[in-house]
């Protein structure tokens, strides 16, 4: 058997980062859709900006526990080396987790703000002087975030496709195809969040943006995986033996029914059903909670399975003729 | 005088490979490889059913490609190439993160669980520098592999490629592996 270099934290690593890309993307777009110069889904924003942040964190500190000597990590800041996709990636990686908290902070309320800074010692003082209300840079930070928020989304997929050893990985369209995943995530996630806060309940046009929205990068990531299965059959040899790992071999259950049908397709046809009145028949958008909860929660589950399948699938392609190698 | 250029090569004269696997054992005394893990290997073919049948042995290790992929990717740059073309890994730099296993498309590098870093074959560098040959080379009993310098013309490695066909494995990669197997 082949033995597999990358396990489960890579997976999970690329989701959250990818996770982390698609919620400050669709926060940030939030903020920027006003209506007579109001911002109409500034709740969806809020959310998306508290959220933002969490998952690359956590999916760093991840990748960090992976690594076979984890107390050398420093050493990825003490070089940057251009031609490697990891170097640029672990650059690219901390600015925006600094971004989304910066614009995290800018969207704390001005009692959350002060509870923290309450939980300070007061000796601190330097520390206390960050106590400032950045609220009217919102705007600005989103701006700046987004160009770094799309690089994440394009790294997760970069970091496997620039590997010219792999050919499974190896083609131009893996990276489109794991930013779109990634901004379709972070919709989904949004949703989630959104309607599990009972809180506050979600409001129609709420759900209705969000829907749209991983209606729009749903089908912007079908369409660039087409192309790459049938981009991949009329490749050289080795990318074709490298197709068969999802065609007929090994995760092909994976790829079409978890992945493609239930992660992608259905999740995609409940939300169409759902636009579908509103948008052709002119009738109002009902959202219907548990359709929307069943969408979101099965573009996550499609996110984390691509992710999945290309890791271990990607390692097993070769150059070799695959199989031969003990 | 300007200082000579040199590139290592190896020629592996693999019809000539009996599966002794004198050279696997040789590399792992040598080099002191972990348990479990290995520098080189001998790759096996059957092809036909016995009485028709064929069995060719291949030895490989570590290309020493011209242009590594492994190197490339590297973030850290513990993974580096030599003027003479030998491509080594810095054990102090290397972060363990295995993104080199995964860019090298001959599976030639292994992961030392113990100290946490990548290791490889290094064409045994702390040999060749004293002007040794490598271990793999110089155990070898039925003289399957020669190690030489291409920049040098009285080398014999030199000789054999002028006189004997030969390949190398998996040129479309692009890495320029320099493993030479005489046909
Ligand atoms: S064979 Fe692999 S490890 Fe050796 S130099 Fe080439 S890419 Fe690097
Ligand atoms: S495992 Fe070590 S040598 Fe390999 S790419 Fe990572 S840091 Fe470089």
């Amino acid at each position: 058997m082949h033995e597999f270099n990358w396990g489960l934290l890579i997976v999970v690593y690329l989701f959250l980062g990818g996770l982390s890309a698609g919620l400050f993307f669709a926060a940030g777009l939030a903020n920027y859709l006003t209506v007579d110069d109001k911002p109409v889904y500034a709740r969806v924003a809020r959310m998306g900006a508290l959220l933002a942040p969490w998952p690359v964190a956590i999916g760093s500190g991840l990748l960090i526990l992976d690594l076979g000597n984890w107390y050398r990590f420093y050493k990825l800041f003490l070089h940057f080396r251009w031609q490697s996709p990891m170097s640029i990636g672990s650059w690219l990686l901390t600015v925006f987790t600094l971004i989304a908290f910066l614009y995290l902070f800018a969207w704390l309320k001005e009692d959350e703000r002060k509870w923290i800074f309450s939980k300070i010692p007061a000796t601190w003082k330097q520390v206390h002087r960050l106590n400032v209300d950045i609220s009217s840079w919102r705007e600005k930070i989103a701006m700046v975030g987004f160009p770094f928020s799309i690089g994440v989304g394009i790294y997760t997929g970069v970091l496997l496709g620039a590997v010219s050893a792999r050919p499974f990985w190896n083609t131009n369209l893996v990276a489109q195809m794991f930013l779109f995943s990634a901004l379709s995530s972070g919709a989904a996630a949004l949703l989630l969040a959104m309607i599990l806060d009972r809180k506050n309940p979600i409001e129609k046009h709420e759900t209705k943006f969000l829907v749209t929205l991983d209606v729009v990068f749903i089908s912007l990531e079908l369409f660039i995986i087409l192309p790459y299965i049938i981009h991949g059959q009329l490749s050289s040899q080795a990318v074709k033996d490298a197709l068969t790992l999802i065609l007929g071999g090994p995760y092909t259950v994976v790829f079409w029914v978890f992945f493609l049908f239930l992660g992608l397709l259905v999740p995609l046809a409940i939300e169409v059903y759902e636009l579908f009145p509103s948008i052709f028949k002119g009738r109002e958008f009902h959202g219907s909670r548990n359709m929307a909860l069943t969408a979101a929660g099965l573009v996550l589950f499609g996110g984390f399975l691509l992710r999945y399948i290309f890791v271990y699938a990607g390692q097993m392609s070769s150059f070799h003729r695959m199989g031969m190698l003990q | 005088m300007a200082i000579k250029k040199k590139r290592y090569a190896l020629v592996i004269d693999s019809r000539k490979c009996i599966n002794c696997k004198a050279c696997v054992v040789a590399c792992k005394a040598e080099n002191k490889v972990p348990v479990g893990n290995f520098r080189n290997r001998i790759n096996e073919e059957r092809k036909g059913e016995y009485p028709k049948l064929s069995i060719n042995f291949e030895p490989e290790q570590c290309h020493h490609c011209t242009d590594p992929s492994c190197v490339r990717v590297c973030p850290t740059g513990a993974s580096w190439q030599r003027k003479d073309g030998i491509v080594l890994v810095n054990y102090d730099e290397c972060i363990g993160c295995r993104y080199c296993m995964i860019a090298c498309p001959y599976d030639a590098r292994y992961f030392n669980e113990e100290e946490g870093v990548v290791d490889k074959c290094t064409f045994c560098s702390h040999r060749v520098d004293k002007g040794d040959i490598p271990a793999c080379v110089e155990t070898c009993p039925s003289k399957v592999r020669v190690f030489g310098d291409l920049e040098d013309p009285t080398n014999r490695i030199h000789e054999l490629l002028s006189t004997r066909r030969y390949r190398v494995k998996e040129p479309q990669t692009g890495n320029g592996p320099q493993l030479y197997y005489l046909l």
